[in-house]
């Protein structure tokens, strides 16, 4: 597996020297410079037929503080260029990330990353490696498991502290900024502004003198500057003042207005940004019609000095962005004094360590983020002269300068790198700025006799900068330094914005559109599960399939529907109810039809009510992250006696078999009280039967059994008013009644169960009785002959009857049912059976009974 | 932690008689294709297409239902939720307008109640075929408070506009919740409101 060998020229002695870069370090350039790859897997996928060659990444990320696993497909293999890593999926390391191997399968060489917000994606590999760089299987899975363990088990770190934030750019919104990134080309320009960078030691002195202009500092150069960067240090640092906060804010505003009106004359400008720790201010002016371009302005301010509080030394800054470019402000008081070089590369790094900036609510953003860089101030540094130098006069020439410069100790430790790395300054060209007898352009003539020096600089670092000019201004003798001025031209990085917007819309339309693409999908073999004739208590059975043809694992599921609470209607049964397909594959479903004691009543309703009666039910087959299909399930229910009302069975005029489920629909709809019959034969067939057996026939009842093995002659039996012997035992025919009576969606007695439940009497309950529909009250009278007579002749035991027969007459649809209402419904019911009164029992032969017998 | 692939998501409903063209509208604005042969959609598809606006970009996802009429009751339970929807009639077919009431009945009943309603009359490059007027249609846009296009899927005819125009009504509605119940978001930042500097840093 040696690489280099592979090369054409592998045997060159010179292209073994020519270092490879290894797979890890390629993909360490697809991420941040706080982003660092532990280590890398490789792992494939299975997409239909092909392999996906991949690699899986462990990364962690010092400022979200978290691990991830980025998944990567190889554009190219072997790898070359980073550029050939596309990122296709992001596992953050969170609570809910787990890597599951098949425990059932453990030789399989596969397994699962998934974390909640997802499901688990497969990976395969290989149990050779095939790239040194990568780890073998259980490295991965170890390496993995233990960042988990160490990140969640253990007791959560301040949430604060652990982010996940970091991924969002390797994620979906990171491929738009991805590809716009790539194609920066095609929309990005760059525009020339001028940036006038300014710094002024002002040694406390108070700028009451409108007549001192500051023109010479501000308004050299020729063409007006876009941005101004002033930075004034010893601002106003007596005691009193510093203790003053108002009357400090009055010092800095009367500057900012003195500075703005000694700006260049060509152009209007405003304030941008002020800020100020204690002395040393910065204020920042743009030119008034780029203002509008300029968003995300955020200040901050580092104190060092005494303490490293009181801020008498430290450092203030300003950011922003112009158009795509980030810009950054510094300006700076370091410490003093000849020897305090190491305190002033403390002050340095202290600045640049801790400043930051405000990004999301965070407080995130270094100087360094920034695409431009201007560091100004009084930094401090001085000219560490050799004993015996000539100290040179004010007018000395560029060449004393050099040579004084050489000793410059700025320049010094910047060329060993212990402060500002990264940082140019341009050529010095002007006298020392430091010290002076104020009002004059003499070196300090005091006591201290101090050293000139070139306190007062103008660094930058980035790219696409060029220094225009860089000069101290002598004429303005105020202060015991010069101030001091340069002035760049900086190329901003600028968006064109018809070509961006084209541009990002055809990123964002490629983008969808892989989603799109990439959406899970299921297809069925048919749309539409047939049943044909569908019949009271006899089973059917058809299985469909659906099948994974799209180049992912997918998961699906029957929905609940809303409407009742499950995937189905109560006369199906679907089976299973969601599965995974792996690509490629396919399964039956199995659909189960059975209109039974439970779900006839709501067949029959439904048949009442639906569009089309043959549509049993529409099922709705949902494929996880994806779309949803309806399978409509069909089947023609072939009408029995069983479940249709009193009334229903009364209006018929030939067996209910003979009936197509239209006509039945027209029955039960129809609420005329034009009975053909006083009571409905099936009733009447059933009970004449029962009346010559013999026997305790009425013992138990529950809907919820099984009927027996018979149960469907008799209800053919039932259906076609059929001349032939009963086709059952008396048991069986004891059932279909008691089923006959509990099925129709209204109870016998209704709606005057509650009166019935109330009334005190047997006649008191017979004037609700008269009140129930013809159909309704001869099936009642004639049953409780019926019942009576077998009471009578000791066949059946009252209280058992009354109990089982009362509480499907008197079942109640409501919930309020008394407590005692199994004793009341008995207690009626008994009333009706036993013999007390002979003379009321036939009257009510007379009335429905008796003339059936004829 | 949320998946945050974009600044906001719409979920958009299209609605309509079986045959006047949802599929094809939703295929029109996402893949910017058209199709003439007629593929009854039996269930519920959706795409997703994400659009700028306003320097937002916005994740549109759009659902497509199945028209036909045994298919209503079952797709009604997919309005809640919706915060946009299409109602779609063909100009070249009566009874499709006919039912733009039956379907705004529907929505009072199982949308929510601040869902944002555009009724599309498509087709409109048939116009040999028309039957229902551009008044009619706005006419009853008008009697409901509800905007009105016309559209064409073939002829690529104000699809995009109207998607655009849902969208940003819904836009409308929640950035003014937004920045009250999802502090996090990212507001585009003006750079006028941070004004604040490091003033009480100085003098601890």
């Amino acid at each position: 597996m040696e690489r280099g060998s592979n090369y054409p020229n592998g045997g060159d002695a010179s292209a073994a020297a020519v270092p490879v870069k290894t797979t890890l370090s390629i993909v360490q350039e697809r991420f941040k410079a706080d982003e660092t790859v532990h280590l890398i897997f490789e792992a494939y996928q299975i997409k239909g037929q092909e392999h996906i060659e991949g690699l899986l990444a462990l990364v962690s990320s010092a400022s979200g503080g978290t691990y991830a696993i980025i998944s990567f497909s190889l554009l190219r293999n072997p790898l070359t260029a980073s550029n050939d890593l596309k990122i296709n999926k992001v596992f953050p390391i969170n609570a809910s990330f787990k890597l599951t191997t098949d425990s059932k399968a453990p030789k399989t060489e596969q397994f699962d990353l998934c974390t909640d917000d997802d499901r688990p994606t497969k990976y395969y590999y290989y149990s050779m490696r095939t790239d040194p760089a990568a780890v073998d299987f259980n490295e991965f899975c170890a390496k993995v498991n233990s960042c988990k363990k160490t990140m969640w088990d253990a007791e959560l770190p301040s949430e604060a502290a652990l982010n996940f934030r970091w991924l969002d750019d390797y994620r979906e919104i990171g491929e738009v900024k991805h590809e716009l990134k790539k194609r920066e080309s095609e929309y990005i320009i760059y525009k020339d502004i001028i940036v006038y960078c300014a710094t002024w030691n002002v040694n406390n002195k108070p700028c009451w003198d409108n007549k001192n202009t500051l023109r010479p500092w501000l308004a050299s150069g020729k063409k007006a500057p876009d941005i101004y960067a002033i930075g004034l240090q010893e601002l106003e640092n007596t005691a009193r003042a510093m203790l003053n906060g108002n009357q400090m804010q009055m010092f800095a505003t009367q500057w900012v207005r003195k500075m703005l009106e000694n700006l260049h004359d060509d152009m209007e400008y405003e304030e941008l940004q002020s800020v100020r720790l204690s002395g040393i201010m910065l204020t920042i002016f743009v030119r008034k019609n780029l203002r509008q371009h300029i968003v995300r302005c955020r200040v901050n301010s580092v104190a060092r000095g005494v303490f490293n509080t009181l801020g008498n030394k430290g450092g203030v800054a300003v950011s922003f962005q112009l158009n795509e470019a980030s810009i950054c402000f510094v300006n700076s008081h370091l410490a003093a004094h000849m020897g305090n070089v190491a305190e002033r590369n403390d002050d340095y790094k202290a600045i640049d360590d801790y400043m930051r900036f405000e990004e999301n609510g965070l407080q995130v953003r270094t100087i360094n983020d920034h695409d431009h860089i201007f560091w100004l101030g009084d930094l401090n540094y001085r000219i560490q002269e050799p004993n015996g130098q000539q100290r040179p006069g004010p007018m000395s020439d560029a060449q004393t300068f050099e040579l004084m410069l050489q000793y410059d100790q700025l320049r010094t430790e910047m060329s060993y790198e212990r402060c500002f790395k990264g940082y140019t300054e341009g050529e010095i060209k002007f006298a020392p700025t430091y010290k002076y007898d104020v009002g004059t352009d003499t070196y300090d003539t005091g006591e201290k006799q101090r050293a000139p020096a070139y306190c007062d600089r103008v660094l930058w670092k980035g790219k696409l900068i060029e220094q225009l000019e860089y000069n101290g201004v002598m004429e303005i003798r105020e202060s015991d330094h010069k101030p001091v001025y340069a002035i760049f031209r900086v190329k901003i990085k600028t968006r064109d914005d018809d070509k961006y917007r084209k541009v990002l819309a055809e990123v964002l339309k490629a983008v969808d559109k892989r989603e799109n693409d990439s959406q899970p999908q299921i297809t069925t073999d048919r749309l539409n599960i047939e049943f044909g004739v569908v019949r009271f208590n006899e089973p059917a059975i058809r299985d469909f399939n659906v099948s994974n043809d799209c180049p992912q694992n997918v998961d699906f599921e029957f929905k609940v529907k809303d409407s009742h609470n499950d995937i189905c209607e109560k006369w199906l049964h679907v089976d299973p109810r969601g599965d995974s397909l792996m690509i490629d594959s396919a399964r039956s479903i199995r659909v189960r039809a059975l209109v039974d004691a439970n779900s006839v009543t709501g067949l029959l309703k439904m048949i009442c009510t639906a569009v089309d009666k043959c549509v049993l039910d529409i099922l709705i087959l949902h494929v996880r992250s994806g779309r949803d299909i309806f399978i409509t399930v069909t089947g023609e229910y072939q009408p029995s006696c069983f479940g249709l009302s009193m009334e229903t069975l009364c209006r018929t005029e030939r067996p209910i078999g003979e009936y197509t489920l239209d006509e039945v629909k027209q029955l039960m709809l129809d609420v005329t009280p034009g009975y053909r019959v006083p009571m409905p034969r099936e009733y009447f067939l059933l009970i004449d039967y029962l009346h010559n057996q013999r026997g305790q026939l009425f013992q138990s009842y529950d809907r919820r059994q099984p009927l027996s093995s018979q149960f469907n002659a008799v209800r053919d039996w039932l259906d076609s008013w059929s001349n032939d012997p009963f086709p059952g035992t008396p048991q069986t025919a004891a059932e279909a009644l008691l089923l006959l009576l509990d099925l129709p969606e209204q109870a016998l007695l209704e709606p005057f169960v509650d009166d019935l439940l109330a009334s005190r009497s047997k006649v008191d309950a017979e004037r609700y009785i008269d009140l129930l529909s013809d159909p309704k009250r001869n099936v009642f009278k004639h049953l409780c002959l019926f019942l009576c007579d077998g009471v009578e002749r000791g066949d059946y035991d009252a209280n058992n009857v009354a109990t089982i027969f009362g509480r499907i007459l008197l079942r109640s649809s409501k919930c309020n049912v008394t407590i005692d209402y199994h004793s009341r419904c008995n207690e009626f019911m008994q009333r009706f059976i036993r013999i007390e009164s002979p003379d009321t029992l036939s009257g009510g032969n007379g009335h429905g009974g008796a003339s059936l017998q004829t | 932690m949320a998946k945050k692939t974009y600044d906001l998501l719409f979920k958009l409903l299209l609605i309509g008689d079986s045959g006047v063209g949802k599929t094809c509208i939703l295929f029109r604005f996402s893949d910017d294709a058209f199709t003439s042969t007629f593929i009854s959609t039996i269930g519920i598809d959706f795409k997703i297409k994400t659009v700028e606006l306003r320097g937002k970009k916005i994740k549109l996802q759009i659902w497509d239902t199945a028209g036909q009429e045994r298919f209503h009751t079952i797709t009604t339970s997919y309005y809640r939720g919706a915060m946009g929807i299409m109602l779609v009639y063909d100009i070249t077919n009566e009874k499709s307008f006919e039912n733009i009431v039956k379907w705004l009945r529907n929505i009072d009943e199982h949308a929510n109640e601040d869902v944002e309603k555009m009724i599309l009359g498509n087709k409109c490059d048939m116009s040999d075929k028309r039957v229902v007027s551009k008044e009619r249609g706005e006419a009853i846009a008008r009697e409901h408070s509800i905007r009105f296009m016309e559209t064409s899927a073939k002829a690529n005819i104000n699809i995009e506009r109207a998607f655009c125009e849902l969208a940003e009504a819904i836009l409308d509605k929640t950035s003014g919740r937004e920045s009250s119940e999802n502090p996090e978001r990212v507001v585009i930042d003006r750079g006028n409101s941070d004004k604040a500097t490091s003033y009480s840093k100085c003098c601890a």
